[in-house]
This record gives C-alpha cells, sequence and structure tokens, in this order.
C-alpha cells in the first residue's frame, strides 16, 4: 500500500483527457510504485504522449485526477525540481552551445549537478563549445537526457526518447538512462513502440490502446501471471475456470495462445510454455484492437476478452 | 533565468542596438545643427531688434525632418511588438522548446513574468534613449512653433513614446501566446499597433481631460483663416482653426445665431456667391467666405491649453502602462493555464 511518506510515482483516478471530440485517453486507473522502471507501450495514438505530458503537467486533464509523487503534476516550482522530462525528438536550443545548455540547468534548477553532467557530457562524446543545432539526433537526445537528469529528479518521464534514433545510438541512450536511473535512484516512466526496448530496461508496464489502459503490472508478476499456450485446433474453444484467453491464432497445425491464469491446471491436451514479454504485450494489443471503438465506456478487464 | 532570458534576448539586442547607434549619431548631429542654425538665425535678426520673422523660418527649416522623424519614432513601438515581443514566447512554442524549459524547476509563471521584465526594460531603454535625444534635438525648434502638444509632435517627445513601445512589447508577447506562431504573432501585432499608434492620439488622448470649449465667430477674416471649408460628407465645416497656444480637439459645425446647425443648402449657395466685381473678395475662399461671413455664423472650438501637455504625457503613459500590467496579467494566467 502507498503510504504518505512515499506516494505512488503515479496515481491516476478515471483520468480522461479530450481533445475537442477526439479522446486521447479514457477513464485511466493507474497506480505505479517507486523505484520502477516503467515501460508504456502501445501503438501510435494510443495516448501515450498524452499520459505523459499530463504527468509533466504540459496539458491539464479534462477530467480525473492525476498525482505525481503525491502533489498534482508541476504543482510548483519544488515540485518541477523533482520530475525531468525528455521530451518528444528531444528540443534543444539550436543556437545555445552544449556547454550553455548546462548553464542553464545551473541557472534554472536549484539542485544541480554540474559534476554529473559535464562527466556524462564526456563520456558520450559531446564538445562542450558546440551548437546544439549542429548535433546529430543521437547526440541531441544524450543531450536532453543529461539536462533533464542532472537536476537529480526522483523521476524521470521519457516520451519516446530513442524512436527517432539509429540502433547504435539507441542502444548508448538507453544505456545512459540506466546508468542515471542507478545513479540517482530515480524511477522513470518512459513511452516507446519499440517492444525490444521496453524489454531491455522496463521492469514495470503500462500497455495503452485505444486511449484506455488495457494491462498493467510489474513485468514479473505480468509474466508470472500468462503462460503461452500450443493446443490442437479447437482446443481453445473451451476455457478451464480460472483461465482467460488474452488472443490466439493459428500456428501450423497448432493454435497458439496466451492465457491468463494465476495458477495454471492446463488440459491435457495443451502444451505450456512461459510466455516472453513482446508476445505478451502483442496478445493485448491485438485484442484492443479488435475491441469497439474509444469512447464506449466499458471497463478495462471486460475489454481484454 | 536572467542569464537565460538574457542569453535568448542578446541576438535581437545587438541588432537593435546597431540600429540604436545609428539613429542616435544622426540624432545627435541634429540636435547640433539645429542649434548652430538657431543661433545663426537670432545673430542675423538680433541687431534689427525683431527676430519672429528669422525664427519663424527657423522653424520652418527643421518642420519636415522633425515630422519624418516623429513619424519613425511612431514606428518604434510596432518594431519592438513585432521583433522582440511576438517571438518571445509564439518561437519557443512553434519549435517545442517550451518543452524543455517548462520542466526546468522555475514555474511557468515565473519564466513568463521574467522573461517580460528582462526583454521590457530592453525595450523601454531603446524607446527612451530614441525619444531623450529626439527631444532634445527638437527642443529649440519646439520652443519656437509652440507645437509639442500637436497630434504627431506629441507622441514622439518625452514619455509617451516610452510608455507606447513598452506596451506594444507587452501586447506582442501576449499575442503570441495565443497564436503560437510566431509570422501570424507579428503581423498581428504590427496591425495592432499601427492601428492603435493612429486611434489614441485622435479617440482617446482628446478626452483625456474634458476639453476647454469657446465660442467663435467665424468672420470673413475668420473664415479665410481656416485651412480647410467643407469636408467630405459635404457637412457645413471649417477645418484647420487654431487656437494660440493649445491643441484643438473638436470643432463644432457652423452654426447660425440662434444656435443651430446651418442649413446644408444655405452653405452649399455660398460656394456659388457670385463675386462682387465692384469689391472683390481677396481671401483665399473669395466671395464664398464673404459669403458666409455676412450670415453672422459662429463654431465652438475644443481645445486643450499647452501647459495641460506634462499632465496629458503622464496620462497617456499611465494609459500604456496600465494596459501593459493588465496585459501581462492575462499573459500569466493564459500560460498558466493552456497550452500545448
Amino acid at each position: 500500500m502507498p503510504s504518505d511518506d512515499f506516494p505512488p510515482v503515479l496515481l491516476a483516478e478515471g483520468l480522461t483527457k479530450r481533445y475537442g471530440n477526439r479522446t486521447a485517453l479514457t477513464d485511466c486507473h493507474l497506480t505505479v510504485p517507486r523505484g520502477r522502471v516503467v515501460g508504456l507501450v502501445g501503438p501510435n495514438g494510443a495516448g501515450k504522449s498524452t499520459l505523459l505530458q499530463l504527468a509533466c503537467g504540459l496539458i491539464a486533464p479534462t477530467s480525473g485526477t492525476l498525482r505525481v509523487l503525491g502533489a498534482p503534476p508541476a504543482a510548483d516550482a519544488a515540485h518541477l525540481a523533482r520530475v525531468g522530462f525528455v521530451a518528444q525528438d528531444t528540443p534543444v536550443y539550436p543556437t545555445f552551445t552544449v556547454a550553455e545548455h548546462l548553464r542553464m540547468g545551473a541557472r534554472l534548477n536549484p539542485g544541480w549537478d554540474q559534476r554529473l553532467a559535464e562527466r556524462r557530457i564526456a563520456q558520450v562524446g559531446l564538445h562542450p563549445g558546440q551548437r546544439a543545432g549542429g548535433l546529430s539526433g543521437g547526440q541531441r537526445a544524450q543531450l536532453a537526457l543529461t539536462v533533464a537528469a542532472a537536476k537529480r529528479p526522483e523521476l524521470l518521464i521519457l516520451d519516446e526518447p530513442a524512436a527517432a534514433l539509429d540502433p547504435l545510438a539507441r542502444d548508448g541512450f538507453l544505456a545512459s538512462l540506466m546508468e542515471f536511473v542507478a545513479e540517482l535512484d530515480a524511477s522513470a516512466v518512459l513511452s516507446s513502440h519499440l517492444l525490444g526496448d521496453v524489454a531491455r530496461v522496463c521492469d514495470h508496464l503500462i500497455v495503452l490502446a485505444g486511449s484506455r489502459v488495457q494491462l498493467t503490472g510489474a513485468v514479473a508478476d505480468l509474466l508470472a501471471a500468462h503462460h503461452r499456450v500450443l493446443a490442437p485446433r479447437g482446443g481453445l474453444d473451451r476455457m478451464p475456470a480460472g483461465v482467460e484467453l488474452v488472443g490466439s491464432r493459428p500456428d501450423g497445425r497448432y493454435d497458439r495462445a496466451v492465457v491468463r491464469a494465476a495458477r495454471l491446471r492446463p488440459e491435457p491436451s495443451w502444451t505450456v510454455e512461459p510466455v516472453d514479454l513482446e508476445e505478451l504485450v502483442l496478445a493485448y494489443l491485438t485484442c484492443a484492437a479488435g475491441t469497439p471503438a474509444a469512447g464506449v465506456p466499458i471497463p478495462a478487464r471486460e475489454a481484454l476478452r | 533565468m536572467i542569464w537565460m532570458s538574457w542569453r535568448q534576448f542578446r541576438a535581437q539586442a545587438v541588432v537593435g542596438a546597431v540600429a540604436l547607434a545609428v539613429v542616435a549619431a544622426y540624432l545627435l548631429w541634429l540636435g547640433l545643427d539645429v542649434r548652430d542654425a538657431h543661433d545663426g538665425y537670432l545673430a542675423q535678426c538680433r541687431p534689427l531688434g525683431d527676430c519672429t520673422e528669422a525664427l519663424a523660418r527657423f522653424a520652418r527649416d527643421y518642420e519636415n525632418t522633425l515630422l519624418y522623424l516623429a513619424a519613425l519614432l511612431a514606428l518604434l513601438p510596432a518594431v519592438v511588438g513585432m521583433f522582440w515581443g511576438a517571438p518571445l514566447i509564439a518561437r519557443e512554442l512553434e519549435s517545442g522548446t517550451h518543452r524543455l524549459v517548462w520542466n526546468q524547476s522555475v514555474t511557468r509563471r515565473r519564466w513568463l513574468l521574467v522573461k517580460l521584465l528582462v526583454v521590457g526594460l530592453g525595450a523601454v531603454l531603446a524607446a527612451g534613449a530614441a525619444s531623450l535625444l529626439l527631444t532634445w534635438a527638437a527642443a529649440p525648434v519646439d520652443a519656437v512653433a509652440g507645437n509639442r502638444f500637436s497630434t504627431i509632435v506629441f507622441g514622439a517627445r518625452d514619455l509617451a513614446p516610452v510608455a507606447a513601445a513598452g506596451f506594444a512589447f507587452v501586447l506582442g508577447t501576449v499575442i503570441g501566446l495565443l497564436t503560437r506562431r510566431t509570422l501570424p504573432a507579428m503581423a498581428l501585432t504590427a496591425l495592432a499597433v499601427v492601428v492603435l499608434q493612429f486611434a489614441v492620439p485622435n479617440l482617446v488622448r482628446p478626452h483625456l481631460m474634458p476639453p476647454v470649449r469657446a465660442d467663435r465667430a467665424m468672420t470673413e477674416q475668420a473664415i479665410n483663416e481656416a485651412r480647410g471649408l467643407g469636408s467630405i460628407t459635404n457637412s457645413a465645416t471649417v477645418r484647420g482653426l487654431s487656437v494660440p497656444g493649445a491643441w484643438v480637439t473638436d470643432v463644432s459645425e457652423l452654426r447660425t445665431r440662434d444656435g443651430r446647425t446651418l442649413d446644408r443648402r444655405a452653405f452649399d449657395d455660398c460656394f456659388s456667391a457670385r463675386e462682387d466685381p465692384a469689391d472683390p473678395a481677396t481671401g483665399q475662399y473669395g466671395a464664398a467666405a464673404r459669403c458666409l461671413g455676412a450670415l453672422d455664423l459662429h463654431v465652438e472650438l475644443a481645445y486643450q491649453p499647452n501647459h495641460r501637455y506634462w499632465p496629458f504625457q503622464f496620462l497617456e503613459s499611465g494609459l500604456y502602462l496600465l494596459a501593459a500590467g493588465l496585459l501581462t496579467l492575462f499573459g500569466l494566467w493564459r500560460i498558466r493555464r493552456r497550452v500545448t
């Protein structure tokens, strides 16, 4: 249970965001405990950016509440100091040099760690005198991450930070991110549509699709509660009590399924294997894509069937 | 935050400073030239004992130059609003860098307030320097012409242009906050400021204090002293009447002795009045003036005496600053609610 001393990193209750007629986020309920690296996954337009921008206070919810580290997002300067944000496409000031970005961080953040910032800049091979306008995408992302991290936040929020990077730059970026998280003892939330990235760095998962939360929990718990089942054709028509079919597709002479069950007692004809994160997420996303359009108020659990 | 505001403003400040330096150098030269000419005219006329004509010629020599400069200074608020105000926030929103800077440990309101103060101070200093130099350069001419309270000159002397520039800067910033795009914000700001620069002297300033009203009999001579007769709407008016030592803000239509507006037909009839060959009319309006003068007409003049110059400077500047303050409050309210 979240106590007052350590409120959850994110606590959303009935969180909804509409842009005119379009609903970007519908009735989200979320609790993310501290100390996790949270992967926020979902297809484009699922509401990932909306959720993260709500979390750092760039936009305000239409209804419902969201508390970040126990307070409304961007409540005041002290709260802003506790949350670091790296926006999509990692904006920097093109006319500023790398050193001037660090100076900006030092001027605008009371908890700024100049030594950490300078060390990171040197490690990733950035020259302090370089203009930010001339940096490559990967270098720019590293600079934006350094500025967000050197203020020593308790929570780092990253909105598709690695989406536009080539594999090598992405690898370097994720490595940097994990080093920061370890060094700062911070929590992190990053959105991505690259399941491989999430599988690599995240220990907590939020699956968003069609503006709704489809699945959320610690990765270990989720993997323990789900199983891959291979069954002969038609063998999945009837589910035993306590077993819930997330999704299935034909695979050769078999049906290949992801099922959810706390304690699985399989049918004799089934072959049960552990499921990996990518397959699990894909099963939920495929399932969500087949459900009625967003905006029809159905409870999240029902949408999974 | 002050360093940050200055760092982002630096390039624009340098451009502004260079332009200001050029203008300042010219105004310094002009001021010295004006003083030389003033002394020269006085040296010529003093031995003759009457300097009225010489000083009038001196004032005429510089009248056009000073009017051009007044128009140039009237453009300064539009330029400041366009190039310093409009991009201040719009460019951040356009390039997405607001998502970087708004997530530093500084609230948006403080960020906006410091930016407004730093760049606004620059705008006020630039306009102040330009206004001070022009006021100084024109002082001998203004003293002779006695027209610093007139519509165009008033807005280019002392405090009024400084307050206008400060206001235009805040206006540009808020327009940028609302449009979120730099180019439309610049265009809208330029348009709004130009409209205001026309509206304030003509529609607002005459009413800052209740005008003094006076009745004037429109004799043939008085009509011939006017700058124009009639109007585009063909009403029975005289234009360009002057009151010594005052700024005339309004002239009523021509009225007959009993206080009623002159019938338009009677007015038109006078324009087709025939010249009397025995005693030809000599004034610029000829027979029409004589015909109108014979009707025993009056006008009511509304004017602001010249001794109200400084109260008006303070009132107009105060209004601009009040408007800038209200716009700032609106901006602070707006930036917290919105905005992506």
